[in-house]
This record gives C-alpha cells, sequence and structure tokens, in this order.
C-alpha cells in the first residue's frame, strides 16, 4: 500500500503494524536466546530452584563437554558429508531438469510438475520402510551416502519446483540472442542462464542443504551406527543417555543452528522469493 | 521426435531416474507391504500376502481410532493458528514502515529452525520444574502454580499445538507476504476513493485476491502436519496415555519400535489417501483451479 496518506487512520495502523511485528519477532527469537543462555549457565544454575534469566556466572563447559566426550565432532562431520552429498545430487539432477520444464515446451510438462508435488504427499513411513529394506539388499544402510540419496526423495522435487521459478524469472532472449551468435542449446544453457540465476541456484542449494542439515526421521531409521549418524540423531539420544543434560543439549541446539541462521541470513532475500515463488505459482 | 522434446526428455531423465529409485519403487512397494506379513522380529511368520487383513484390523484397533481423531485436532487447529498468525504478520511487514526488513529475518527464523531442536527448546522453557514459561506465567498471576504441560493429558496437545504454531506460522507468512505484493495498487486506490476503510479493504479485497495462495500455503502445511511426526515425537512421543498419539507418529512406532512394517504400511497408506482427498475436495470447494 503506497498510498501514504497521513491520516490519523493510517497512522493508528502504521501503529498496530510496528505492534505485531515488534510482538512476534520477540516471539520468534526469544526461545533462540533462552537456549543460548541456558548453554552458558553452569548446571547448577540451570537446575537452581530459583529461576536465573541472566546466568549468575557465564562458562563453557557444556560446549566442552559435549565436544569431547559426547562424539558431536563425528556427527557434525556425518551431517555434513551427508548435506554435501545431498546437495551435489540435486544441483547434478535438479539443474537440466527445472530447465527443461522452465524453457521448452512438451506434453506432460503440466502433468511431471504436479507428479513432482504429489510426490509429498508421500508419507515419509511409506518410503523409509522399502527404502530400508532395499538399502539393506544394496549394503546401503547406514551409509552417509545412502542417506543422503534417500534425502533426494523429498528434497528433489522441491529443488526443481523452486530453480524453476527463478529460471523462468530469466529472460529468454539473451539465449535466443546466444543462439542466433551460434552457441548450441547446452551452450546457451550453461553460459547464458546458469550466471544470470547464480543467485536462485545459491539460494535453492542452500534451502535444500538446510533441509538436509536438518533432517531428522529419516536418519534415525536408515542410519544405527557412530560411522554415519547425523547431528539430530545424536542429540535426541543423548536425551536417553544422560540424564537431563539440558546444558549439552542447550549447547548442541545453538552450534546446529548456528550454520542455518547465518546461511539463511547471507541469502534471505533471494531464498523467501523462490519459496514463495514456488508455492505460489505452483 | 522432434528435437526439442528429445532435449527435454535428456535433460529431465537423471531426475526422473532418481525420483523413480528413490520414491515411486519405495512407495510402490510401500502399498504392496500394506497388504504384506512383514514382521522383521519375527521372522518365523513369513512373508505371506494378507490382502486387506492389515486394513481389517485398522477398524477394530482403538489406537487407529484414537490417532485419526488426534490428528484431526492437530492439524486443524494448528493450521487455523499459524494461517491466523501468519496473515496478521504478513499484513503488518507489507505495510512497508522502515525497520520491515529486519522484523521479517527475525520473524521468518523459527521455520528453519530444525524440528529436533525447536522440540527441545520448548520442552526446556516449558519443562515443570525449570521452565521459564512457568515462571513468567505466575509473575504475571496467569496461573496459581507450576504446570506440567507434557505430562498432564488435558494440557499436552495444546502445548505441543502452541509449539507448533510458534515453529510454522512464518511459512504462513512468507507465501502470504508474496501474495499481498502481487494485489494490484489501483484495487485498493478505488477502494479507498469508494470510501472503503482498512477493514472493509481487508474484506473485499485482500482476502479474495490471496484465495489462490492461502490455498497453495494451507495445502502444503496440512500435507507436513499429516505426515511429519518429528515434533510430536521430541515433544511427548503421544503421551501421556494417548493424548497426543497422532497417525504419522503411530505409523512411525509401528515400524520402528514393533519392526510392524506390514501395518505401518498400510497406516502410512490410509494417511495419504486422507490427504489425497483432502487436497482434492479443498481445492474443488473453493475452485481455486480455475484462478
Amino acid at each position: 500500500m503506497s498510498l501514504r496518506l497521513n491520516t490519523p487512520a493510517t497512522r493508528l495502523w502504521d501503529a498496530a503494524a510496528y505492534l505485531v511485528m515488534g510482538t512476534l519477532s520477540l516471539l520468534c527469537v526469544a526461545p533462540i536466546v533462552w537456549t543460548f543462555l541456558t548453554s552458558i549457565k553452569h548446571e547448577a544454575d540451570i537446575i537452581s530452584p530459583v529461576l536465573h534469566y541472566i546466568p549468575p556466572s557465564v562458562t563453557w563447559e557444556n560446549y566442552a563437554k559435549l565436544w569431547t566426550q559426547s562424539g558431536y565432532p563425528v556427527l557434525v562431520l556425518n551431517s555434513l558429508v551427508v548435506t554435501t552429498l545431498t546437495v551435489a545430487i540435486c544441483l547434478l539432477a535438479g539443474t537440466p531438469a527445472a530447465y527443461a520444464v522452465s524453457r521448452t515446451r512438451f506434453r506432460g510438462r503440466r502433468a511431471l510438475m504436479l507428479g513432482y508435488l504429489v510426490v509429498r504427499m508421500f508419507p515419509a513411513v511409506l518410503m523409509i520402510v522399502p527404502l530400508f529394506v532395499v538399502m539393506r539388499g544394496l549394503g546401503l544402510l547406514d551409509t552417509r551416502a545412502g542417506l543422503a540419496v534417500a534425502y533426494t526423495s523429498f528434497l528433489l522435487p522441491l529443488f526443481i519446483w523452486m530453480l524453476k521459478g527463478f529460471f523462468d524469472a530469466a529472460p529468454p532472449e539473451l539465449e535466443a540472442a546466444a543462439r542466433v551468435d551460434g552457441a548450441t542449446r547446452g551452450g546457451a544453457m550453461v553460459r547464458i542462464v546458469l550466471p544470470i540465476a547464480r543467485n536462485g541456484l545459491l539460494a535453492t542449494a542452500v534451502f535444500v542443504g538446510i533441509g538436509a542439515w536438518n533432517e531428522f526421521l529419516f536418519a534415525l531409521m536408515l542410519t544405527t551406527s557412530q560411522g554415519s549418524r547425523t547431528w539430530p540423531v545424536g542429540l535426541q539420544l543423548m536425551v536417553g543417555e544422560f540424564q537431563l543434560p539440558w546444558g549439552m543439549l542447550a549447547a548442541g541446539g545453538i552450534i546446529s543452528i548456528l550454520p542455518v541462521v547465518v546461511l539463511f541470513a547471507l541469502v534471505q532475500r533471494a531464498m523467501v522469493t523462490g519459496i514463495a515463488a514456488g508455492a505460489v505459482k505452483g | 521426435m522432434s528435437e526439442g522434446r528429445f532435449w527435454a526428455l535428456l535433460l529431465l531423465f537423471p531426475s526422473l531416474l532418481v525420483i523413480t529409485a528413490v520414491v515411486l519403487y519405495p512407495t510402490a512397494t510401500g502399498f504392496l507391504l500394506s497388504v504384506q506379513e512383514l514382521r522383521l522380529n519375527r521372522p518365523q511368520l513369513g512373508n505371506d500376502w494378507v490382502g486387506l487383513r492389515h486394513y481389517a484390523d485398522m477398524v477394530s484397533d482403538p489406537v487407529f481410532w484414537t490417532s485419526l481423531k488426534n490428528t484431526a485436532v492437530w492439524v486443524t487447529a494448528s493450521v487455523i493458528i499459524e494461517l491466523f498468525l501468519g496473515l496478521t504478520a504478513a499484513l503488518a511487514l507489507n505495510r512497508g514502515l522502515p525497520g520491515t526488513r529486519a522484523f521479517a529475518v527475525l520473524i521468518l527464523v523459527p521455520m528453519f529452525l530444525p524440528n529436533i531442536v525447536a522440540g527441545h527448546m520448548w520442552a526446556l522453557m516449558l519443562d515443570p520444574r525449570l521452565g521459564v514459561v512457568n515462571d513468567i506465567l505466575m509473575r504475571l498471576n496467569l496461573i496459581d502454580g507450576y504446570k506440567a504441560w507434557f505430562a498432564d493429558p488435558s494440557t499436552a496437545m495444546g502445548a505441543a499445538i502452541a509449539v507448533e504454531a510458534w515453529h510454522s506460522f512464518p511459512f504462513f507468512t512468507l507465501l502470504l507476504l508474496a501474495g499481498l505484493k502481487g494485489i494490484p495498487e489501483d484495487l485498493y486506490k478505488a477502494a479507498a476513493i469508494d470510501g472503503a476503510g482498512a477493514l472493509a479493504q481487508l474484506r473485499l479485497i485482500t482476502l479474495p485476491q490471496l484465495r489462490t495462495v492461502i490455498a497453495a500455503a494451507v495445502i502444503l502445511r496440512v500435507i507436513g502436519l499429516v505426515n511429519s511426526p518429528d515434533l510430536l515425537l521430541v515433544l511427548t512421543n503421544g503421551g501421556p496415555g494417548r493424548s497426543t498419539q497422532v497417525l504419522s507418529l503411530y505409523a512411525f512406532q509401528t515400524a520402528y519400535k514393533d519392526f510392524d512394517f506390514g501395518y505401518a504400511g498400510a497406516l502410512s497408506v490410509v494417511m495419504f489417501a486422507l490427504l489425497m482427498v483432502f487436497a482434492w475436495a479443498y481445492v474443488a470447494l473453493l475452485r481455486v483451479d480455475r484462478d
């Protein structure tokens, strides 16, 4: 609404908007701040009968304990490997597909995009059980590569939907011009369209990466050993292993969401556009 | 075959191969599992075809009916609260006031947090002894004693829905904000000239124009709420009793704890069928496909 008349009614609604935005952002961020404050408290201050809003003394022992005693570095490394593999598969298989549905017209194109959407309705358990059986047969059960392949089942369709939106936004005239100048279809795609859609490609890759990094259910069912277990599973298993390890859980949570929050802040504008475009046009 | 069609197929081939291998094949197998006996922990039962027996068992399984009822409550309440909060936030952000971009980043953060961390954050804050929520509510005189939110069957579902709403209302904010940006400015100008106030503009222009976006957001969110047991797995694991047991969690426990893959498959097929019927009915009722 750019119709900005400075009437009393407008000022009243502006004030209401600030109240809404202020309250909601506080509500959204407060749990994260509280978790951080918990993570730097001594165990005694966490469980003390009188609640301390500000830590009486600051300690990093929860982080140290998490890093040295719970095998967290291995869990984080496994998550990094799985996330990288998932993003790589999506980039390799998804980029050409998104380009095809954005730039070429063929029969069944709409049905294909709809199919990619219906795929999201398949319950995870329905896929995990057969995947478990298949992967056991192939020796991929409890491997990082196997988990990455499983993740593409829900992340590749998302990747294609989102990236298609960014390709749609890149003007096709530039490619046509390049082809007139003698570039092949493949050459036009790699040298003209990909550079234009670079930010979109980055945002889509980050979005898929966050999805893989955060995933819990597939990881819980398809990994069984320390060799391939990811951090969400490790964090959850800590609950049974230690007695109410709130300090360590808080530290683990903060470490694990740090890359997510940083990456989101870096590419948020392109990512927000992409997610919205993918869903709204769908 | 035309050159363009060949080119499209070539580009699509890798993704179709992956989707077939990790989505279509497992899902088809999953449907077949639902009419088979497959218990990993009791191999002596064999691997026979049992027809529709799992589905017949479901009808006489009280846990199934409880889970179905809880799923309805969980999904309906969450979507209504998330849609309301999401729309309110989107309308506020769409006024383009100074500082909006910073507010937008803060409001969108929860949707990118992992279920597992969101769950543990709130489990700590709602803890009966150490929880900060109890402390704040006590100071505000809203409760007269510390409450065990997740241990009391009368509050467990409500508390879980509050956590879910916190985690996912930004998803609605994001989509609705994009939808709001797409509404032509002229509509509001014309309405303002006709003397329509802010509330009338919301009812007569904004909501009808957002219909398609709201429908898309609701369907996507319902899919997520029905299919994903993650948050409830962390917060309550279905308890106390079965007060927060939902279908996705029941299917997961049947597969992961009881290793009864056949019955878990049948439960999943029912969830999928419910989602298909919902999506179809919702789109047909709103006639959004005509837009």
